[in-house]
């Protein structure tokens, strides 16, 4: 049997009348959509492996670039064209793809939050 | 529920006096909603990528935590390669915890000796015993010594392992300097599951690197008990385009199976043939962390088995494991980027327990950089969920550095292995 995906229910749910669609309602690209919304403290837990490479609270003392200081809209523009591979990386597009657009977006957030 | 020790009190209150603290007990019903149990004590054993992290975010989380790591200094195994190599000395991946200490994490340079998981203590060696209301252990490796006939921690002191970074890295690399031009290094690869996967065949190319420079007419063999290894491919390419003709590898299949070494004779027995060595660094078959198996947190696997997003022991309710001594799958590798990822996400999921909150998703991330040579890195990097399979890269992320690849990349990679290095250890001990 053809495995029901987030992608064949959903225009269902929209024949079938629904009117509390959940909020993502594009599948995501590449990944399994999440059908959790995404909380404070899972955006916490997946920003925070960004420090590992780019500083604590993304303040880096190093080669690699700092995150600190930047808006939540320029970080998921960065992220988006590194999963896109609009701007060229090293390693970001294979980090970048292991998230979905509402991650991304999520993440951002987190981080901007560190001036 | 946990002592409340005076100086725990005067911690909480910053220093008021004890008995306006004691006045404040009775109303503070809010204070401890949201800052958790009052006077909740988490334990972290062992202050290496994993340990000092999860101290680190707990402390952060409002926690109240103690550090315990026998040494006043931790010399990190990522970028001990460039010692052995010769690029790096040993003070460039020295740490202190200092800025731990200071941020408030209480750490105790002592050595624990027992866990009593029923009585939620620890055992110290100087005498000490430490309650905990949570249990974290994060220490690393232990070798198995002897699957290697003749080859125990004595022999460790003539055949270096330099798999725990200190005086046995400083001696691998004294012997690399003392050897005569012409000689063979010979390197006995471990079985997997083992710390740091690319680590052995970065170190190769790091002895290589030196070798070309000054004892261009010396070799290197590699005795491996696999047939692959992490990130083969693209050290193959370096391995011919930068020291062609000098890096020998012998897989397991082919003879590279070593059974026996003789420390006396310098000889180390393959399945085919003896192999003499002027060098001989023996990396063996590794185990969690001897505390770990002593405390009964370890299956027959020899590592601890645990729950994904907490990281709590399957034997031991109460008692974390995190870092090289835990089983994480094939996906995860043991490395101080997963011990710090892993050790955020546990701090996270610890932190919510105590305070009565839900833990939340987890997400974990790998990256790690191999110097080829001083200049051309390679990496690996992969992002990591929770699944019904267990700890799985998400689909379409990940992989290693394209094997087509400019010098230019190959440099900017190398300079990015040097800023993870930086930022990795800023974020664990800084």
């Amino acid at each position: 049997m053809k495995p029901i995906t987030r992608a064949t229910i959903a225009p269902m749910l929209v024949l079938l009348g629904a009117v509390a669609l959940p909020a993502c309602q594009t599948p995501a690209k590449t990944e399994a959509p999440k059908a959790v919304p995404i909380t404070a403290a899972a955006a916490a837990n997946m920003g925070n492996n960004c420090f590992t490479c780019h500083g604590p609270d993304g303040r880096s003392p190093g080669e690699i670039p700092s995150l600190n200081g930047k808006s939540a809209e320029a970080l998921v523009k960065s992220i988006q064209d590194f999963k896109s591979g609009a701007r060229p990386s090293t390693v970001m597009a294979r980090h970048a793809k292991g998230y979905s657009d509402a991650e991304i977006a999520a993440i951002a957030k987190y981080i901007s939050s560190f001036k | 529920m946990s002592r409340i020790t005076r100086r725990d009190f005067l911690k909480l209150t910053g220093g008021a006096g004890a008995a306006s603290a004691l006045g404040m007990l009775g109303v503070s019903s809010a204070h401890a909603a949201k800052h958790g149990k009052m006077g909740a004590h988490v334990v972290v054993v062992g202050g290496g990528f994993g340990g000092a992290t999860c101290a680190k975010y707990l402390k952060r989380a409002g926690i109240n935590v103690t550090l315990i790591e026998p040494s006043t200094k931790f010399i990190t195994c990522p970028f001990s390669n460039y010692v052995i190599g010769g690029t790096h000395k040993i003070e460039n991946i020295t740490h202190t915890y200092d800025a731990l200490k200071k941020s408030g994490v209480n750490v105790v340079h002592d050595t624990v000796t027992g866990i009593d998981a029923a009585g939620k203590s620890v055992k110290l060696k100087g005498g000490k015993t430490l309650k905990y209301d949570r249990l974290v252990v994060s220490p690393g490796i232990d070798f198995k010594w002897n699957a290697i006939k003749g080859y125990d921690e004595k022999a460790s002191n003539v055949m270096p392992h330099a798999w725990k970074a200190g005086p046995q890295t400083l001696l691998l690399r004294k012997q690399l300097e003392t050897m005569k031009d012409g000689g063979t290094f010979i390197m006995v690869a471990p079985p997997n599951p083992f710390r740091c996967p690319p680590g052995p065949y970065e170190r190769a190319s790091m002895v290589a690197h030196y070798f070309k420079q000054h004892k261009p007419k010396s070799k290197i063999l590699i005795l491996d008990a696999k047939d692959d290894f992490s990130k083969k491919s693209l050290f193959m390419d370096g391995w011919n385009k930068l020291y062609p003709g000098m890096i020998e590898w012998v897989p397991g299949a082919k003879g590279g199976k070593v059974s026996a070494v003789d420390t006396k004779t310098m000889t180390v027995m393959g399945e085919l043939d003896k192999h003499k060595g002027a060098v001989v660094n023996v990396i063996p078959a590794q185990t969690a962390g001897g505390i770990a198996i002593k405390a009964g947190l370890a299956n027959e696997t020899g590592f601890c088995p645990v729950d994904f997003k907490t990281f709590e022991s399957k034997i031991h309710k109460g008692i974390h494991v995190i870092g090289d001594s835990s089983i994480v799958g094939a996906a995860l590798p043991k490395s101080g980027f997963a011990a710090n990822s892993e050790a955020k996400m546990c701090a996270s999921a610890i932190a919510a327990m105590l305070k009565g909150e839900s833990v939340a998703d987890v997400s974990f991330v790998n990256t790690c950089y191999s110097l080829i040579a001083p200049n051309y890195g390679i990496s690996v990097a992969g992002v990591y969920r929770v699944t019904e399979k267990g700890i799985v890269p998400v689909e379409g992320s990940g992989g290693v550095s394209p094997k087509e690849a400019t010098d230019a990349f190959r440099a900017e990679e190398a300079k990015y292995a040097y800023g993870w290095y930086a930022s990795i250890t800023a974020d664990t001990w800084g």
